[in-house]
């Protein structure tokens, strides 16, 4: 262990990267949180990898741009089916999103048994690493995310369920590919659930607080311990949820 | 609280003054194998840090932020190549920005470019399974293969860093004959496997079967990640009715049940080789990963 770890160019990257995961993720997981769908981003991404895959299998290289288009043509059809079936079974509907989870997972390694290359391809989509992300892979990300929250925070109460859904599927399909589907669980997930019982006005701010300490400990952690970072970010992020809710304790 | 931060301090200033003494070359291996051969031939007058450890699927690395803080100070990058680092290594060089050791310069080595590779496709058809194009990326399990490339590393090393040019050598030198050696020892020793059929759990030991001539009947996982088919499975167990296999094989890193499964279905001992150095607690460098490979397969003969 030595100071190379702490070199700077190395570690800001990833925390540009989690941050601009969590610009988008802390709003939405709220929303997540309160429809009682945490699995919808698990959901989502598999089925944007199954896009992928597909695409493979009908003899076209996913590579680029193209994959992009499938990954994401194929999370926005997972949408549309995910408004479908709130309408529909609305009562039931976390359970379907586990469903589609489970099934879109499953009939990827069905279209794998003939595929061997679509393995690589959907370790890629879902297998993101934050370390490995360049300023300049940012870029493309940072601009639909500004637009992501453009529409959030100006059109929320007129988006309904089928803009809710839309706008998770382009969002979680960035962010899966940039972070990785556990890091993009966790940015979700854990900082709503974290200030789920703090007054409404300081929600959204502590919410983004907790997240980007979460990821700066958990990345400082990874450079002092030489750790694999984005198991050690969750674990972070987890920490300061836990954090969070003992001072609440202490204090009331 | 401030008992905490006192050890969070201590445990800091450990880190920062355990940083390792400065050697004249940093040579950033990829698989153990190719750290311990660089440690045989740099000595002391190198520094070895080695991405992926024993127990490790080489096509899988986690990204730590070592890889890319170890890259950026490499004066060589030691490594396979024929793509098995490709999930992971364009992305450490990327990173690290390291004119030194990008692909083409005298910082960059591939073993798999010395050695004479198996299973290069005819054709590149997609749908054969996990192909790489540049053949068999696993020739570690075949100590004749080191000899080219333990040439192609003193080469390297002299050219890098000339001052140690003699010790390289020397050490080169002295390392080559005691290597031939011990495979003449290892080749004695396993004569009693020539021509035996056995079952693989995935074609991964190509190298191994063709220096000790080894035959695989069959392969348990015919494609990484893809849960083998029911037909597929019934389809082994015929293949092992009509030609009988004395053991399975599987490298350390590689999941224990589908060997288990074949012993269960049809009584074949399944065996863990270490694959690399550091696959088990004895594999700890070159001459001892290859003393263990025979000794565990001499076992799975004769338990």
């Amino acid at each position: 262990m030595n100071m190379e770890n702490f070199d700077l160019t190395i570690l800001l990257p990833a925390l540009l990267a989690g941050l601009l995961v969590l610009a988008t993720h802390v709003p939405l997981g709220r929303q997540v949180l309160t429809r009682g769908i945490v699995f919808i981003d698990l959901a989502l991404a598999q089925v944007a990898g199954l896009g992928i895959i597909l695409m493979d299998t009908l003899g076209f290289e996913p590579h680029g741009w193209r994959a992009q288009a499938a990954a994401c043509a194929a999370a926005l059809v997972g949408a549309l089916l995910l408004t479908w079936t709130q309408k529909r079974w609305a009562e039931v509907q976390e359970a379907l999103v586990g469903t589609l989870f489970a099934a879109a997972a499953c009939a990827g390694l069905l279209l794998l048994a003939h595929n061997p290359h679509g393995g690589e391809h959907l370790q890629d989509l879902l297998g993101g690493q934050i370390l490995w992300t360049s300023p300049y892979d940012l870029i493309p990300v940072a601009i639909l995310y500004a637009a992501v929250l453009a529409i959030w925070f100006g059109f929320r109460q007129r988006l309904g369920d089928l803009g809710f859904y839309l706008l998770f599927a382009v969002t979680v399909t960035a962010s899966v590919q940039l972070v990785g589907i556990y890091l993009v669980f966790a940015s979700l997930i854990v900082p709503a659930l974290a200030v789920r019982r703090m007054r409404e006005a300081l929600q959204l701010p502590m919410g983004y607080a907790i997240g980007a300490l979460g990821y700066a400990v958990g990345l400082l952690f990874s450079a002092m311990f030489d750790l694999p970072t984005g198991p050690v970010i969750v674990c972070a992020l987890v920490a300061m949820m836990a954090l969070t809710w003992m001072a609440e304790r202490g204090k009331g | 609280m401030n008992k905490l931060l006192i050890n969070a301090v201590l445990i800091s200033a450990l880190f920062f003054t355990a940083a390792p003494a400065k050697a004249a070359v940093n040579i950033f291996a990829c698989e153990p194998e190719w750290g311990s051969l660089a440690t045989e031939i740099g000595g002391d007058a190198v520094s070895v840090y080695v991405a992926s450890t024993g127990r490790q699927d080489p096509h899988q690395v986690q990204a730590r932020p070592s890889l890319i803080a170890r890259a950026r100070s490499a004066d060589l990058v030691f490594c396979t190549g024929a793509e098995l680092e490709v999930g992971w290594m364009p992305v450490v060089l990327r990173q690290a920005a390291n004119g030194k050791i990008q692909p083409g310069s005298p910082g960059y080595l591939e073993a798999a470019s010395v050695v004479s590779m198996k299973e290069i496709p005819q054709h590149l058809d997609r749908a054969e399974g996990d192909v790489h194009a540049a053949g068999n990326p696993h020739i570690q399990t075949d100590p004749r293969n080191f000899l080219p490339v333990v040439d192609a590393l003193a080469a390297r090393l002299a050219e890098i860093d000339p001052t140690h040019a003699s010790i390289y050598k020397a050490r080169h030198d002295a390392f080559v004959a005691k290597w031939r050696a011990a495979i003449r020892k290892w080749e004695t020793e396993a004569a009693p496997l020539k021509g035996m059929q056995i079952a693989v759990q995935h074609k991964n030991w190509i190298y191994l079967l063709d220096w000790l001539g080894l035959r695989d009947v069959v392969a348990l996982e015919p494609k990484p990640g893809v849960p083998p088919s029911s037909g597929y499975l019934s389809e082994v167990l015929a293949k092992v009715k009509a030609s009988p296999v004395k053991m399975t094989i599987r490298a350390a890193y590689e999941d224990e049940r589908p060997s288990q499964w074949l012993k269960q279905n049809a009584g074949v001992p399944a065996v863990e080789l270490p694959f690399t150095v550091g696959g088990n607690d004895k594999a700890k460098d070159l001459f001892g990963l290859f003393d263990e490979t025979i000794d565990h397969l001499m076992k799975g003969v004769r338990p």
